[in-house]
């Protein structure tokens, strides 16, 4: 069984992706009703393999002028296609989406027939030849979207599951491949695409430029769909619309080189105002049929645009008609190809992009054959040179990653000051961080602001190179940087809203949430709401001060009665961040502004207030040792009730990095039953945990004893006990 | 690590131009222009121009009468400058900055441009009801130029945030101004990218001027019969111009040059689909960096490399000579001072003087006082944050001055609020030295200018109504003066009352400056009351305080004003800085 190599640990035999292109063209002529089909063989070891038809109509490609495209604005469909700091949705193909939500999920027994494969643990895989593979790039999506969910328990093998398509035209713009870079997903997807094959390129330009020839196209691509061998189509309406397709592509393709390249003449923009270009871009692996066997493999989507566009470039005017005519009926050719290439299973990966040969003519034997493959697709120096330019800024963006990591020990150290030199000084002062901030009061203070300053500058650059896209696409997915910069959020924001309210910015500004909150925050807050896949704005945790400060300043002014319900809303949440511990305890210390500002609030309010008492917390706060103590069973629920408490409080990487000296907390039992078996105890010794339990235990106390025995052999007796010791306390 | 790879990205930028059509629809209004130009009229060599309304785009071509040869533009003192400063009404001054005074333009262009004056209003009108269409202006040879001249002077009063950036092509024109004009324009990346050249391999008019201490700007788009690239670095444009020159003294027919860029327009927006043939490739080997390898492809395109063995170019020393220039200058962009970048680091500097307006204040003096007072040690590290601070901010004011930024022409909101702290702590220490210093009238005669353009600035933007809420009165002993000349009235204050109670002065400067005092009390009074104006100033060893002992002799225990019964009232100074000092309703 051969099977082709895509790198990154993907490989996938070659008799599936022909069995694949097969099932895919089959799902064109099926009746219109099923815009799919499913395929699942009785060999359990076999994939599920859903197919999806094209469609031949126009407004089934261009819903609307001129490119087509939509935002995509569905968080329950497709929560991760956006770019998440600065917050934009990715576009998509408007019909395509339509299509796919209408068709395939408005059918309810696709969602049945996917979760039984899901279910019997099988690999799915979802194809299509044409626009066809469109939807199938949706339909993985929303099945990656649904099922690596961390409630579903199911895990993706890294070959499961996998998205092929033959000849797709592309799907979606910039953040939607950036998205899927993001999540790692990009690698389920399998693009291949013929030499000359012009339906990939199709999107890349506007309707109005090629709307006559379209139709016609349209027509010979479903006449070819039905019967392949009867149809044909003109070779003037064929050249015309060769033609135009790859001006456009042209255009886009030399506008994208220019960025790629670090080109910083703004002519670019000025000429760009005159004629729109298209947003699409790829993403995915793609797999280019050279023509003559070979297949070459590439995954940097500045990279497939450039290809797109030279792969397909004539060499002389001549060839015009020849190429325009082979651009269409390639459409259809990729089962005779794929069969060549499989024979000879002769695959090119072109990495490193930015070391490809720049010259047609080198000789050095250990490029000759990516220089062949170069060839092949009739590459000049101009296409090489952008390829090398799109992983040259890949690399580039490696290496500001790299640069922003060296960072992370300045981070720490700045941030270590604020958790603990800071923190502990406050202490001192019975003051919490934000308001001994917000006084300024000692040279600590000073230094605190100092380093804010400094976090500030080194997460500022940061902001600004993911604004420009200039860290690679993983970046705000890293589970680090997120935690990291959750971390930050919740230690120094409070620090810039005291600065913030400090110097009445409000007065010149407005409402820090509404003008004042720096990027850094609001980037580093929706890395964490992706992360988590809380929904938007739910994790607003560090501008809780923000927040009291704007009540205040609203109480002060109008009263409490109308905006009881604000009131009510910050108090459910601090409750609620408190017990998580995404909220630190010393906001509860009396001389914060919030106590004090809660203090003042109407006593009936008050009484009735679920954030009363928040006492266990208000003891950790306050460094107070803890005793946990029982007697008999209730020692066991001291037991159980120190476990809890160690792993809120004591885990390591709990947000508020509280440390319990090795003296707090402790449990004390006396005559305290069993609780729990041997990894119950190992796990209690691996933790050094166990030193935090004392038990007293009287030579000849039987409770403590009774677990040892199996009740069916002490049933009778242990009754007359339970009685005795309850009538003896 | 590898090294970083720099690119060259002419070829791809001239594909982008190329591939858009907007030189096929430049160069058919100016043929159209040129057509009925001669059918209808004598020659003449005034300037014709025409306006075309597009479906996506508005053009104006201009065009100069047959005299576009090179002998028009070079004999009888064509290359003569006229400078900026001696033009009608000052037309392109704003080009001007300090350190770039005046520059000069060709002559002849000028009073081609200047013919034309007349109809400017008639062309503006044109342009608003163009319906934020982009635009195009264009023209060929020395129509060229009146296009460019027009161009720049509509640079002045364009917003670039709002409108697309105009664009103004010229087909073979000669240069038009000195290096100091190249400065000004290439200094401003939005200018700059509004005017674009093509010149031909053939046409000697855009290579005329070259010996006369001419200067190219914009973006040069060469172009021969295998294709064509951009540049827009200076000095690689004047070495191509010279270089990539195929005509001879026989082939100079005007005619056939201006059609010549027909053919290349069309040609080449052909040409963008097919393969590079050019023959090149003997020059790239596997060890040349992408950079020399973009290089070279450039140069074949604009018919270098095939010319080299014609005309004894030595082809390789041109190709290192573009490679260095290139090199510098991506070395010198990645290096480019990105001011908001540094905002954090300057905000270091100001929490240095917070900790000084701190210290001073937990001495019992002011921090101005102090700063007037004295020279002690730490007053030298404050000197060093405060020049730091100075300098940042004059030059982003002047940045946000004249550049013309994508982003807006003012400020970033950032910033913005960063210059007001920094205007609110900073100004204060300028107005004590110029008070030190003896001089007087701070702020008609002392006040620099980033501070009059940063208190602007902030005017201009929207703010929320700030009437004196709980808040602000809590925050009063915290916060900064709103006003940051407030030392200055204080101290122009200090000055009445000396003039009043001096024996020498006459009767009409007492009373002016009795007229002056009343007018310092409502000031003081306005601010008070809005809590606009820090508590510092009610510390026992402030100016303010010195001003009020000596107001207080002067005017006597008879005398009743609002401010003055406030002030009289000790404990009035605690009430206030913390928020509880009620006031009457209006100053009496």
């Amino acid at each position: 069984m051969a099977s082709l190599n895509l790198g990154e640990n993907i490989e996938i035999d070659t008799e599936l992706i022909k069995k694949a292109y097969s099932l895919a063209v089959k799902a064109h002529s099926k009746s219109s009703e099923k815009a799919y089909n499913v395929e699942e063989s009785r060999r359990s070891s076999d994939p599920v393999i859903f197919s999806f038809s094209g469609c031949w109509s126009e407004n089934g490609w261009y819903d609307g002028e001129p490119f087509g495209v939509t935002e995509i604005n569905l968080p329950l469909l497709f929560p991760s296609l956006r770019s998440i700091g600065v917050n934009e949705n990715a576009l998509v193909n408007k019909a395509f989406l339509q299509r796919f939500v209408d068709k395939i999920l408005g059918n309810s027994d696709f969602d049945r027939e996917v979760q039984k494969a899901v279910k019997k643990n099988k690999q799915i895989l979802f194809i299509g030849h044409s626009s066809g593979g469109s939807i199938a790039n949706l339909a993985t999506i929303w099945f990656l979207e649904k099922y690596i969910k961390p409630e579903y328990n199911y895990k993706i093998s890294p070959s499961s599951p996998l998205c092929v398509t033959f000849g797709c035209p592309l799907t979606g713009n910039h953040i939607f491949s950036h998205a899927l870079r993001r999540e790692n997903w990009s690698r389920y997807f399998i693009h291949f695409v013929m030499r000359y094959d012009i339906v990939p390129r199709i999107l890349l330009a506007p309707i109005s430029s090629i709307k006559l020839e379209f139709q016609k196209v349209l027509q010979f691509l479903n006449a070819k769909s039905v019967n392949l061998a009867h149809a044909s189509i003109d070779n003037f309406d064929a050249s015309n619309f060769y033609m135009k397709v790859m001006k456009n592509a042209s255009s886009v393709a030399s506008h994208a080189a220019c960025n790629l390249m670090g080109n910083t003449n703004l002519l670019l923009e000025t000429v760009s105002n005159f004629i729109p270009l298209s947003p699409y871009k790829p993403f995915g692996t793609y797999v280019f049929c050279t023509g003559n066997g070979k297949l070459v493999i590439l995954r940097n989507p500045d990279a497939v645009l450039q290809l797109l566009f030279f792969s397909s470039q004539l060499c002389r005017e001549e060839e015009c008609t020849d190429i325009a005519q082979r651009s269409l009926q390639q459409h259809f050719g990729y089962d005779n190809e794929l069969q060549d290439c499989f024979q000879m299973l002769n695959e090119v990966h072109l990495e490193p992009l930015e070391q490809l040969p720049l010259s047609s003519d080198t000789t050095s034997s250990d490029i000759a054959t990516i220089n062949s493959a170069l060839n092949d697709l009739g590459l000049s120096t101009r296409a090489r040179l952008c390829l090398c330019a799109a992983g040259e800024l890949e690399k580039r963006k490696i290496g500001n990653k790299e640069s922003i990591d060296l960072k992370k020990p300045d981070i720490e150290k700045a941030m270590k000051y604020l958790e603990e030199d800071y923190q502990l000084n406050c202490r001192h002062r019975d003051l919490g961080c934000y308001d001994a901030f917000k006084l300024q009061e000692t040279s600590k203070d000073f230094d605190a602001n100092v380093k804010r300053l400094e976090l500030a500058g080194i997460w500022d650059e940061i902001i600004e190179m993911l604004k420009r896209y200039e860290l690679p696409d993983a970046f705000e997915g890293l589970r680090d940087w997120v935690l990291l910069g959750t971390r930050y959020r919740r230690l120094v924001e409070p620090l810039d809203i005291a600065n913030y309210y400090r110097h009445l910015k409000n007065e010149d500004t407005g409402a820090y949430m509404i003008r004042g909150r720096p990027k850094r925050y609001r980037f580093t807050q929706r890395w964490r709401e992706h992360a988590e896949r809380m929904p938007a704005e739910s994790s607003g945790e560090s501008c809780f001060w923000a927040k009291v400060e704007e009540l205040r300043i609203k109480i002060s002014s109008q009263g409490f009665e109308p905006i009881k319900e604000e009131v009510l809303l910050l108090e459910a949440h601090v409750q609620n961040w408190i017990n998580l511990g995404e909220l630190s305890g010393d906001v509860l210390l009396e001389k914060s502004t919030f106590k004090k500002w809660w203090e003042d609030l109407p006593r009936e309010h008050k009484l009735t207030s679920c954030i009363k008492d928040l006492k266990v917390r208000k003891a950790v706060t306050e460094k107070k040792q803890i005793l946990f103590t029982g007697h008999s069973i209730g020692g066991s629920i001291a037991n159980l009730a120190t476990i809890w408490f160690l792993e809120k409080y004591l885990r390591s990487d709990s947000p508020d990095n509280y440390k319990i000296s090795p003296s707090s907390p402790l449990c004390v039992t006396f005559g305290c039953p069993l609780t729990g078996n041997h990894i119950f105890s190992h796990a209690l010794r691996r933790e050094n945990w166990a030193r935090y339990f004392i038990h007293f235990v009287m030579r000849y106390d039987i409770i403590p004893r009774i677990l040892l025995a199996p009740v069916s052999s002490i049933l009778l007796e242990f009754q007359r006990v339970l009685q005795f010791l309850n009538e003896n306390p | 690590m590898t090294q970083t790879q720099y690119f060259s990205s002419g070829i791809e930028l001239a594909k982008s131009v190329v591939n858009l059509d907007i030189l096929q629809h430049a160069w058919t209004a100016v043929t159209d222009l040129c057509k009925e130009t001669s059918q209808n009229e004598e020659p003449t060599s005034l300037v014709k121009f025409k306006v075309y309304e597009l479906p996506n785009c508005t053009i104006i071509a201009f065009f100069t009468g047959p005299a576009n040869s090179k002998d028009y533009v070079q004999g009888n003192g064509g290359g003569d400058f006229v400078t900026s400063s001696t033009l009608k009404d000052h037309l392109f001054n704003f080009l001007c900055t300090k350190a770039n005074p005046n520059f000069s333009i060709n002559k002849l262009a000028f009073q081609l441009f200047s013919s034309i004056f007349g109809v400017l209003p008639f062309l503006k009108s044109k342009i608003d009801n163009s319906n934020s269409k982009p635009l195009i202006i264009t023209g060929n040879s020395l129509g060229g130029s009146v296009a460019t001249l027009y161009t720049l002077s509509l640079l002045e009063k364009f917003n670039f945030t709002t409108t697309k950036r105009p664009l103004c092509i010229t087909f073979g024109s000669p240069l038009i101004g000195d290096e100091r004009l190249q400065e000004a324009i290439s200094n401003y990346p939005a200018w700059n990218s509004c005017f674009l050249h093509v010149v031909s391999d053939q046409d000697p008019v855009p290579r005329v001027l070259i010996n006369n201490g001419y200067k190219p700007f914009g973006t040069f788009l060469s172009c021969s019969e295998l294709g064509c690239s951009c540049f827009e670095d200076p000095q690689t444009i004047l070495e191509l111009l010279m270089a990539a020159y195929s005509g001879s003294p026989e082939n100079q027919d005007p005619n056939k040059v201006f059609e010549s860029y027909g053919t290349f327009v069309e040609h080449l927006n052909r040409k963008a689909l097919y393969k590079d043939t050019t023959d090149h490739e003997s020059l790239i080997d596997w060890t040349t960096p992408p950079l020399r390898a973009g290089i070279i492809t450039q140069l074949a395109a604009i018919g270098l490399v095939q010319s080299q063995q014609s005309q004894k170019i030595d082809i390789n020393s041109v190709i290192a000579k573009i490679e260095r220039q290139e090199k510098t200058m991506a070395i010198l962009k990645e290096q480019a001072f990105d001011p908001t970048k540094r905002l954090n680091e300057i905000k270091v500097h100001m929490a240095y003087l917070e900790q000084y307006k701190k210290l001073s204040k937990d001495k019992r003096i002011g921090y101005y006082d102090r700063y007037k007072i004295g020279s002690n040690k730490s007053d030298i590290d404050l000197e060093k944050h405060k020049k730091t601070l100075t300098c940042y901010w004059e030059y982003m004011v002047d940045q946000a001055e004249k550049r013309p930024q994508t982003e807006g022409a003012s400020l970033r909101t950032r910033s913005l609020f960063g210059g007001t702290n920094y205007r609110r702590m900073i100004e204060p220490l300028d107005i004590a030295d110029y008070y030190k210093a003896g001089k007087q009238d701070y702020i008609n005669k002392g006040r620099r200018k980033h501070y009059i353009k940063l208190e602007q600035m902030l005017k201009e933007t929207v703010r929320p109504s700030s009437g004196p809420n709980q808040m602000k009165k809590q925050n009063v002993a915290a916060s900064l003066t709103e006003d940051s000349c407030f030392w200055a009235h204080v101290e122009e204050a200090l000055i009445s009352c000396k003039l009043l109670s001096s024996g020498g002065s006459s009767v009409e400067q007492k009373d002016s400056a009795k007229k002056e005092l009343i007018e310092f009390e409502k000031y003081v009074f306005d601010l008070m009351k809005n809590y606009a104006v820090s508590s510092e100033i009610f510390l026992p060893q402030s100016s303010f305080m010195k001003w009020w002992g000596e107001y207080r002799q002067i005017t006597g225990a008879s005398y009743s004003s609002s401010l003055t019964n406030l002030l009289k009232n000790d404990n009035n100074y605690v009430a206030y800085a913390n928020g509880s000092l009620e006031f009457p309703l209006n100053f009496v």
